[in-house]
């Protein structure tokens, strides 16, 4: 990292779901660079498995405003690390089902140094309390691949419930890996967290 | 064009909009007995209405419509929609018209509402329902309390119409109580 993409002002930053180390903030354009870095970062894109090259115009276009109509299938923050300012990864939902009221739930810590802190669980609660109690969901799914062992214990941890396993899903390394769905009910998620 | 139903009534069958038919809509909304009570008060053109046809958006729509095709005479004689449709509280705005004339008083604004409400609530998983009818609308008042509508508030001297205000009433309904009054 250089010293130029760690200068984030205090302005560019807007705390939307407050968590203690670290706040999920709106994504914003003045970091498309970072994006740009973590995303083809080979350690963290082996986990998120990006297999495609992302570049700067591509993440631009998430900063497009979009025509009328209702919301997206998408919502996504930057993982902001209060303690250090400075934005250290990205979380979201994904293809939201608005009818079903269902979304998948994704993130990246884009600083490897930031691993193995637990920070991933620490957003992902909020954002998962974010998609029951503010955008009205019934259910979040998650998917993982076999050998990621640290996405495998988080979800559990936070209470995911494993409902398929999809056989050779998925190619990494040079080999084909199951996959492995979770599923979250509000129901329980409210309940675990009173 | 062979009309393909969304929805199967009895009398009707909700379409989706057809572009071949948009200079029958535009006949509708501008007729002054439809646009007295729906508020359309700036004429409409064909190419505003193809627009709304062709809109294309990302992501989920907030608007649904539908064309009232009438089964044994053969033609569009409506539209109704939902409309502001907001995906977070999960609540809508019905509108509806018998756009012609016709066709008034013959239970089909019933079976119309009964078949958008049923779907609203039955496949895309709303939560509540609500229509602003004016005061004067006696006919549209009826049609949404014999589908369990209830008049919720009344908004007061909100409307101008034919040169006087009048009172906004704004009916409701749960999916909760839908689903008891239709097993």
């Amino acid at each position: 990292m250089t010293e130029k993409d760690k200068e984030v002002k205090e302005g560019d930053v807007f705390p939307f779901l407050e968590g203690e180390r670290i706040d999920l903030v709106p994504q914003n354009s003045k970091w498309i660079p970072l994006f740009a870095k973590w995303q083809n970062n080979e350690r963290v894109r082996h986990y998120a498995r990006f297999s495609m090259p992302t570049t700067a115009e591509d993440i631009k276009k998430w900063f497009e405003p979009r025509s009328e109509g209702g919301p997206r299938e998408g919502v996504f923050f930057t993982i902001y690390h209060k303690g250090d300012k400075r934005p250290i990864g990205s979380m979201g939902l994904f293809r939201i089902n608005w009818i079903y009221r269902n979304a998948w739930i994704m993130g990246i810590i884009g600083e490897p140094e930031y691993w193995g802190k637990g920070i991933i669980g620490e957003a992902a609660k909020l954002l998962i309390n974010y998609g029951f109690t503010e955008l009205n969901l019934h259910k979040i799914y998650a998917g993982v691949f076999n050998p990621n062992k640290r996405s495998l214990r988080a979800a559990e941890k936070l209470g995911f419930k494993q409902e398929s396993l999809l056989k050779e899903d998925m190619y990494v390394d040079g080999v084909y890996v199951d996959t492995y769905q979770f599923g979250l009910f509000k129901r329980d998620w409210m309940e675990q967290n009173k | 064009m062979e009309p393909t139903p969304f929805i199967q009534g009895e009398k009707i069958d909700l379409l989706p909009l057809n572009i071949s038919n948009v200079e029958i809509y535009v006949k509708w909304v501008n007729r002054p007995k439809i646009r007295k009570f729906g508020r359309s008060v700036i004429p409409k053109t064909v190419e505003q209405w193809k627009k709304l046809i062709h809109a294309e958006e990302k992501g989920i729509k907030d608007s649904v419509s539908l064309e009232i095709w009438h089964k044994s005479d053969q033609k569009p004689i409506g539209e109704l929609g939902l409309f502001n449709i907001n995906w977070f509280d999960k609540k809508a705005y019905i509108g509806l018209s018998i756009g012609e004339i016709d066709y008034w008083n013959q239970g089909i604004c019933t079976e119309a509402l009964k078949l958008i409400t049923n779907y609203a609530f039955a496949e895309l998983n709303l939560n509540k329902l609500y229509s602003y009818i004016f005061a004067p609308n006696k006919a549209s008042c009826r049609c949404v309390e014999k589908n369990g509508f209830i008049r919720e508030a009344i908004l007061k001297k909100d409307v101008f119409i034919d040169g006087k205000y009048e009172d906004t009433y704004f009916y409701s309904i749960f999916k909760e109580d839908w689903m008891k009054l239709n097993g």
